[in-house]
């Protein structure tokens, strides 16, 4: 946005869409401390020569808590694992997110036809609309239960392994531990890789996505990525524009539209609070500098 | 004064003095012996201890003469003995304080800080001997690397015998030169306790330079037809990876293969014997089953390896590292040439 915003880009942005509950975002910030720790204190078992372990490595008694830490953030993953299982079969939003989430046809053409754009073979660059979850997104939920089911069963087979090897013979306890190494470079550079590439390095949302801190996206952000889950959102809310309610929670992986600045302020509540923040956010974000 | 007027006294009576004096040095310098040796070398002459035990005060002048020392004076190392104990009934007892550190300065410097000097209450005597000291090459020296466990072995039978037994003491007794004896792992003058940290047998520098000072040794292995493979694969392994991040509660080499006692895999009697091994896994991992003990323990992952668990993890190994290679890179090339075109999109139009 070199030419910065025009006004009416701003009256169209101001709009907001609900991306993450706040559910979700305490989810997935769970996840991301625990993967952070698998990370670090498994890989200063693999590495323990390397300068930054040397936290670990230089404090008496460090590499025993660091199987220790290691375990229970293994454990505390697993549990969010299990949360996350029953949050999608027993919330009427985790179901959607669950059919939302299936890998469609559609999604491997959005990849192609974005390659193509990316590559300049399509020219002028084909405008591609994407649903509540892109090809992006897709890959790389799904790719992340396929890694924590790997690293789980390894992970349990390496701390069991008495009980593992009263069953099963040595070698697939050295392969265990060879697909646990390999398998954490895969995930880890996945996640430097694509993750944050998704949401932090592309130029389109640098320098970060919020939704994972204030749970929604702008509408701008919305047409870029979701472009046909907004037209759907449009549609139900011009259907429902009769009986509008402002406050009536969201709809089952729907939007909500709220104004940016919520008036009338609860003394104090989880909202308020909420509100709080995301105004902080805000201002965060619309900062244009001194 | 009547001298100085017949000044011819002067030069002879000098003369006469500077041969005295060298006469006086030359039996000191050249050990002539003979004054202390003509009592000493009656083989009966003997005195009693505090406790009443009979101690020989003979001293052979032939096996003396052999030994490393045999050219210097009995004072150069009895400096205190006094003369009136010497002198008249021998009754009073000399003193037997001999200070070898006057001459072996670096030796006795090591030695004080040796858990030798600190804790017990030995000295140089006690390894190396006394009046017939020989030099470190010869045969019969008791610091000669295959008499090392008979020399330790007074004072520390137990590990002697243990060691005496092993694999490494059974090659030594056969003569081999760069067979481990006593002093290949515990050092020799600098003798430290087990748990201090600069000790080579400290369980931080068993498995770090002890172990490893032989068995990653390209021109020992060579030579005895084993490989270096153990250590490496021990480094890679989760007890090794453990123990060199500073875990010492991970197992090291002493862990499975003993300390003195450690024997080939092949000898019943060893802690990595196939039938033992169950046992001595079970030290550290209680409920360690059969399949503990099965398979190969210092592995290396190839697909070309020896045994089936190699071969496998060195399959899994290559097509992980393909995949990473093509997910990655095909990630990588993605967003790439995502981010370079809504880079260039981004290009202020002018």
């Amino acid at each position: 946005m070199s030419g910065g915003l025009k006004t009416k880009e701003l009256g169209i942005m101001a709009k907001k869409y609900l991306r993450m509950t706040l559910n979700e975002r305490i989810q997935h910030i769970n996840l991301a401390i625990n993967f952070t720790i698998l990370v670090i204190t498994g890989f200063a078992l693999k590495y323990p020569e390397a300068f930054w372990a040397s936290p670990i490595t230089d404090v008496p008694l460090g590499m025993t808590f660091r199987g220790f830490l290691h375990r229970l953030s293994g454990v505390a993953t697993v549990t969010l694992g299990g949360y996350h299982l029953l949050y999608l079969a027993f919330t009427e939003r985790g179901r959607r997110i669950v059919i939302d989430m299936i890998p469609m046809w559609q999604d491997a053409k959005d990849l192609w036809e974005t390659l193509k754009n990316n590559l300049f073979i399509n020219r002028p660059a084909k405008v591609i609309r994407m649903g509540r979850f892109n090809f992006r997104e897709k890959l790389e939920y799904l790719g992340m239960i396929w890694g924590t089911i790997v690293m789980t069963v390894t992970g349990f087979i390496l701390w069991f392994k008495e009980e593992w090897l009263l069953f099963f013979p040595m070698w697939t306890f050295e392969v265990s531990r060879a697909i646990h190494f390999y398998e954490a470079i895969l995930a880890t550079l996945t996640i430097i890789v694509w993750h944050f590439y998704s949401v932090v390095w592309n130029p389109d949302v640098y320098p970060m996505n919020w939704a994972w801190i204030n749970g929604h996206l702008t509408e701008h952000e919305m047409e870029l990525e979701h472009g046909s889950e907004l037209e759907r959102i449009r549609k139900e809310e011009k259907g429902r524009q009769a009986h509008f309610n402002e406050g009536s929670g969201a709809g089952p992986g729907g939007g909500r539209a709220y104004p940016v600045n919520q008036e009338g302020r609860e003394k104090f509540s989880i909202k308020g609070f909420y509100g709080m923040i995301q105004h902080l956010n805000e201002s965060i974000k619309n900062w244009k500098g001194m | 004064m009547m001298w100085r007027k017949h000044k011819t006294w002067v030069v002879p009576l000098g003369i006469l003095s500077l041969l005295f004096l060298y006469g006086m040095m030359g039996e000191m310098a050249w050990g002539d012996n003979s004054k202390c040796l003509s009592c000493h070398r009656d083989e009966t002459l003997a005195k009693k201890d505090a406790r009443g035990n009979k101690v020989s005060l003979f001293v052979s002048e032939e096996e003396f003469k052999k030994g490393v020392h045999g050219q210097i004076s009995c004072t150069d190392c009895h400096t205190r003995i006094l003369d009136e104990s010497h002198a008249g009934k021998g009754v009073k007892e000399a003193d037997r304080r001999v200070d070898c550190g006057a001459c072996h300065e670096g030796s006795e410097r090591l030695f004080k800080t040796s858990v030798h000097s600190i804790k017990a209450e030995i000295a140089c005597k006690e390894c190396h001997g006394y009046h017939y000291i020989k030099p470190l090459t010869d045969l019969r020296s008791t610091t000669y690397r295959t008499n090392l466990v008979q020399t330790c072995g007074t004072c520390h039978p137990e590990e002697s015998k243990q060691f005496g037994d092993s694999i490494h003491g059974v090659a030594l007794s056969r003569g081999r030169p760069n067979q481990p004896t006593c002093t290949t792992c515990h050092g020799t003058h600098a003798i430290l306790a087990k748990s201090d940290p600069q000790s080579p047998v400290h369980e931080r520098k068993i498995a770090m330079t002890t172990c490893p000072q032989c068995h990653a040794a390209e021109q020992i292995t060579r030579e005895y037809r084993f490989t270096t493979q153990p250590v490496k694969s021990y480094y890679d392994s989760f007890h090794g990876l453990s123990y060199r991040g500073g875990d010492t509660f991970s197992a090291n080499c002493a862990s499975c293969h003993g300390v003195h006692e450690i024997r080939s895999s092949s000898d019943p009697k060893s802690m990595i014997h196939k039938d033992n091994l169950q046992k001595t896994c079970g030290n550290c991992h209680p409920g360690a089953s059969e399949n503990f003990a099965k398979g190969k323990i210092h592995s290396v992952a190839s697909i070309r390896g020896v045994e089936f668990g190699e071969r496998a993890v060195g399959w899994v190994r290559i097509v992980y590292i393909i995949l990473i290679v093509a997910v990655i890179g095909g990630l990588s090339f993605y967003n790439f040439t995502d981010w370079l075109r809504k880079t260039i999109e981004r290009r202020p139009k002018d």
